[in-house]
């Protein structure tokens, strides 16, 4: 809303100083988003929130600064000099839906004389973002930002039978608008018709066939209360959005229609000449009525922390319109003035006072929440996960959770929640698996030369509930996803492309915070993973991991240009474990000895059931063992690999001797025996 | 079988069964290092000169290596000081089947034309430096005394003229990964709330119009409802437009008193654009109890500007319009980067906008079973992407969610 302070001086004695309002305006709820020099005049550009359309105007925005000022409001003239039959006699009105249309006042002045507006007007009018039309159209526009209350001027001549109907339109009307656009109209929409065809859109637009023009005689003038939800649903339908309708949505001020009318009335007679018929044609069939509100001082107290002093509880309140009767000490009847159908409970009174008390002249105290001994597990949890990963290299992306549901069904055959609006079809439903979203990010970086990478995400996945009203499935998934080398190239060493183990590595990692080692490895993924370089964990009941590199029918369909990994991580299940909790344990004082068994092992067999084999002994000075070289071909016969076995073995009680080394490693030998596997230099 | 086991064990005098002891794991090394000389550098992969440099160093190494472990490991006597020094000269030396021959027919033999010279040199390097192994002299360096004691001090055995590494080079660095712009700030205002003893809640982004409107007291007629701006599934379902519908679960979960914050993914129905995104996040707090005023909000508030940007920070509390919230607020805090006098980040204002907040409405405090007449509470909401943008100075909000490293290696 931008306010004249020319303009906004007629009403109110405004600081010497009008940058002084820059800090005041804004103390009181009207943010300044712009201020600006207009000739000899300053122009402001006010945001006003939505539940003050009293301050969409001058007159509104000076009763504020008055009451912070403690100083007179004065009200814009409008004295009529009627003359002639009265109005009632040459115009009948008729509101035929009162629900949508509460007041209904109309005036019509004969012989005007249509022109270009005087310049005082008309650069007012521009001052404040208005284009001059004639001096009828221009006084309408003129007490709309003076008063705030929107008006309409009619061709009185085009009004077919001199008659008002206010009523919904009829299936199959029309209306051609003042933006010269034709519309078909509805019957959810209100509009005033004559006695023959509509002839506007009720609080949005007048009809370009009884538009003021420079052969307009007599006017008629409307001045109206339209109900707020129908105007907005109106305007709404029609694309249009006007200085009326923003008003009329918000509500504006029933009281206020015949006084803007009078005062339009008056300014058309005093430029445009004519005589104003005598009386308001008033039909006023759903008069505002509002009780009055009960205001307690210990209320005032409860909710801002301080005592109101009572004269400054009256003052403020009456000088923004309010009537204030004092009941008892510290408690009055307070009854909002017509133009705050915002203000209905006690609580928005003792926003007024917060207001004009000033926000920063209330107390202020920080004081912490009550001690509470829960402690947020989930959140430890998410930030070791969170540690580890950075730890291990991966970059946390956060991604669009929107996807094209065709695309989701690539992954998954879980039901999709759809988006009944979407912006676009790429991003009309919610993902239900966020495999694709890595991919998008994978292929961004990849095509715009980043090649090393390793992302992350913390994200949900969405899947529409089966039965219809209830909420749908949101469940919080980890995606890794990498590519390129595994360190970039130094003169330390020699860069070393990605592979299945440094993925696999890294999921160990993982499960070692959340201490879950004992974890059995099933290879093999699922449809979009290499089959002979994916596989899968599982715990409990459901699917854990499933991780590999990402297949090549999928890898192009992507366009990626590189080998990539996946893995999907079920965060749920996982942040569901506890995290390792540490416990020492005393370490052995006898030597740890270590030895290497050089084994050959047929193909066929697995690490996975060598370790079980050797795990099945439960020979508790097996500290551990590990695979530290894995080789093929040289000596070694055709359909056999060799395997390096570094076991650590060490007693609780005692020195081991080489004897009983020996012994463990025969048991060790003999366990992997049925396996078909013997050690490499021996027949 | 077991028999062939047992005699393949090292008290049976097999190697193929090892007690690794330092030594041979030592040992192991050399092993590795006799299989690449058997091979020429073509079959090893090394075709450029860094990389054939990277082969000698590393054999200088090994040769630097077994030289100190062996003055390091001391002799019995003189004798066994003798044969240590000739084994190892052997090893290196020895005619037939020393490396350094092998490495002479090997490497330097068949190399390719361009890259003979650089092997050339290398190699005559590493010659240089074997010839030190001349017994006497290596024999005279070898302390007699218990074999596992360790040399006074590891410089004693290194021989003079072996180069010293550069240490100028960058060292060896795994790359480490990075938290997320938002997920950062996230955390920073978490941590100043933990701090006063809120905790977090959450909820789901898939909401009811009854949770994420009409408890909040928003009217059916009210803008933000319009499926121009918000995002519906069906008439009754919505994606959640803000994080406040977690307000009213939080208060039917837990009742008053509560102090909780709220983050969470909100979703507008927003064309993207530098400063628009259809995905967005949220922070929202609120403190439910008896006695909460006005001035527990602006108190709580000026305490977690200052947490966040900094002690000289100032707030500046505006009234404003929400319909959760009566009376409401807009929360303004001096900008961190000028102190107020103007400048590019606060748009020569002084002043950067961080969210609305307000004391919560008494329909609201009823939708989540509280009784507004006896609790009272604040309520403080902010975008976490916008203060991402203030704090790090991003100009475009798509940046956020492009997942590009170029723009997450930055945090």
């Amino acid at each position: 809303m931008k306010i004249s302070l020319n303009w906004l001086s007629e009403f109110v004695n405004l600081p010497a100083d009008p940058r002084e309002l820059g800090a005041v305006l804004p103390s009181l709820g009207l943010g300044v988003e712009s201020m600006a020099s207009v000739g000899d005049d300053c122009v402001l550009d006010l945001e006003v929130t939505t539940n003050r359309p009293d301050c969409l105007s001058h007159y509104g925005v000076a009763r504020e600064l008055a009451a912070y000022y403690q100083t007179q409001l004065r009200p814009p003239r409008a004295e009529v000099h009627e003359s002639g039959e009265p109005a009632a006699s040459a115009v009948s009105i008729e509101i035929a839906d009162p629900e949508l249309c509460a007041r209904y006042c109309g005036r019509v002045v004969k012989n005007v004389r249509i022109e270009p507006s005087p310049a005082w007007l008309a650069a007012r009018l521009e001052a404040v973002g208005v284009r001059p039309i004639n001096n009828v159209a221009d006084v309408t526009n003129y007490v709309l930002m003076e008063l705030g209350h929107p008006l309409h001027a009619f061709d009185f001549d085009r009004i077919a039978g001199r008659r008002i109907i206010v009523r919904r339109a009829l299936a199959g009307e029309g209306l051609r608008t003042l933006d010269g656009v034709d519309r078909k109209l509805d019957p959810a929409n209100l509009v005033i018709a004559d006695e023959t065809r509509p002839v506007a859109l009720a609080g949005v637009m007048g009809g370009a066939a009884s538009e003021i023009s420079a052969g307009t005689r007599h006017v008629l003038l409307e001045s109206a209360w339209f109900e707020p939800t129908s105007v907005r649903r109106t305007a709404k339908m029609h694309g249009l959005h006007t200085e009326a309708s923003h008003r009329f949505e918000r509500g504006a001020d029933i009281e206020m229609a015949p006084v803007a009318l009078n005062r339009a009335a008056a300014l058309i007679a005093e430029i445009a000449g004519g005589e104003v018929l005598s009386g308001i044609v008033d039909v006023y069939l759903r008069p505002l009525v509002r009780g009055a509100l009960t205001l307690r001082a210990s209320e005032i107290h409860r909710l801002l922390g301080t005592d109101a002093a009572e004269g400054d509880v009256e003052r403020i309140l009456r000088s923004l319109g309010f009537a204030v009767q004092s009941e008892t000490p510290g408690r009055w009847q307070v009854s909002p003035p017509s133009f705050r159908l915002d203000v209905s409970r006690e609580v928005d009174l003792v926003e007024e006072l917060a207001r004009h008390l000033g926000y920063d002249r209330l107390p202020s105290r920080v004081r912490p929440a009550p001690p509470r001994l829960e402690h947020d597990e989930l959140r430890t949890k998410e930030l070791a996960l969170f540690e580890l990963l950075v730890a291990l290299g991966y970059r946390q992306i956060i991604a669009p959770a929107m996807l094209d549901p065709a695309e989701c069904t690539r992954f998954t055959d879980r039901p999709a929640v759809i988006i009944s609006n979407p912006l676009s079809q790429e991003a009309s439903a919610m993902r239900t698996t966020a495999v694709p979203s890595m991919l998008h990010a994978l292929r961004w970086n990849l095509d715009r030369g980043q090649e090393d990478l390793r992302l992350f995400e913390v994200g949900k996945t969405y899947t529409r509930p089966a039965r219809a009203g209830d909420l749908a499935e949101e469940r919080r998934v980890l995606t890794l996803g990498l590519s390129g080398h595994r360190r970039p190239a130094s003169v330390h060493d020699t860069a070393r492309a990605l592979d299945f183990f440094d993925l696999k590595g890294d999921l160990e990692a993982l499960f070692q915070v959340f201490d879950l080692e004992a974890l059995e490895f099933k290879a093999g993924g699922c449809s979009y993973y290499d089959a002979r370089l994916s596989g899968r964990y599982e715990h409990g009941a459901g699917l854990l991991v499933i991780f590999g590199q990402l297949g090549e029918g999928c890898a192009r369909e992507y366009k990626l240009r590189r080998p990539v990994w996946l893995a999907e991580i079920d965060l749920e299940s996982l942040l569901g474990r506890p995290l390792r909790t540490p416990r020492f344990r005393s370490f052995p004082r006898y030597p740890v000895v270590v030895r290497d068994f050089a084994l050959v092992v047929p193909d066929s067999i697995a690490y996975q059931q060598i370790a079980a084999a050797i795990e099945q002994q439960q020979v508790p000075e097996i500290r551990s063992f590990r695979p530290v070289d894995l080789f093929r071909g040289g000596s070694l016969d055709h359909g056999c690999y060799g395997l390096l076995i570094r076991v650590c073995f060490q007693s609780e009680v005692k020195t081991l001797t080489n004897d009983e080394i020996d012994q463990f490693g025969r048991r060790i030998l003999s366990a992997l025996h049925p396996l078909g596997i013997r050690l490499r230099h021996q027949g | 079988m077991a028999e062939g086991f047992v005699a393949a064990l090292p008290s049976a005098g097999s190697t193929a069964v090892q007690e690794a002891s330092p030594a041979e794991r030592q040992q192991e090394i050399v092993m590795k290092l006799e299989e690449k000389v058997a091979l020429t550098l073509d079959q090893l992969g090394i075709r450029d000169p860094a990389s054939v440099q990277r082969l000698f160093a590393e054999v200088r190494e090994a040769l630097l290596a077994e030289r100190q472990q062996l003055v390091a490991g001391g002799a019995a006597d003189e004798a066994d000081r003798i044969r240590l020094a000739k084994a190892l000269r052997d090893r290196w030396l020895g005619r037939k089947n020393g490396l350094l021959s092998f490495i002479g027919e090997h490497w330097l033999k068949p190399a390719e034309r361009d890259l003979k010279p650089s092997v050339g040199r290398a190699f005559n390097e590493l010659r240089q430096l074997a010839a030190e192994l001349e017994v006497e002299r290596l024999a005279a360096q070898i302390p007699i005394r218990a074999p596992h004691k360790a040399a006074e001090s590891p410089e004693a055995g290194r021989p003079i003229s072996a180069p010293a590494p550069d240490l100028s080079l960058p060292g060896y660095r795994r790359p480490l990964g990075s938290i997320h712009p938002i997920t950062r700030v996230q955390r920073e205002i978490e941590e100043i709330f933990l701090g006063l003893g809120y905790r977090i809640e959450t909820g789901p982004e898939i909401e009811s119009t009854y949770y994420n409107f009409d408890a909040l007291n928003i009217p059916e007629s009210h803008p933000s409802r319009d499926d121009v701006d918000t995002f519906y599934l069906d008439a009754r379902t919505v994606l959640r437009t803000h994080t406040s519908p977690v307000q009213i679960r939080a208060m039917q979960k837990f009742g008053a008193p509560l102090y909780i914050i709220i983050p969470g993914t909100c979703y507008r129905r927003d064309n993207p654009d530098a400063t628009h995104s259809p995905m967005f996040h949220q922070m929202e707090g609120l403190a439910i109890d008896e006695d909460i005023t006005f001035a527990d909000l602006k108190g709580t508030l000026d305490y977690f500007a200052k947490r966040l940007l900094g002690e000289r920070t100032r707030t500046r509390l505006t009234p404003s319009f929400f319909p959760f919230t009566e009376p409401s607020g807009e929360l303004a805090v001096s900008c961190f980067l000028c102190e107020g006098k103007g400048c590019r980040t606060c748009k020569q204002s002084g002043w950067i906008e961080l969210g609305g907040c307000g004391m919560v409405h008494p329909e609201v405090l009823r939708a989540g079973g509280i009784d507004p007449d006896r609790y009272s509470g604040w309520a403080f909401g902010m975008g976490i992407d916008r203060f991402a943008m203030t704090k790090y100075d991003i100009g475009d909000i798509q940046l956020f969610f492009q997942s590009d490293v170029r723009f997450l290696e930055q945090f």
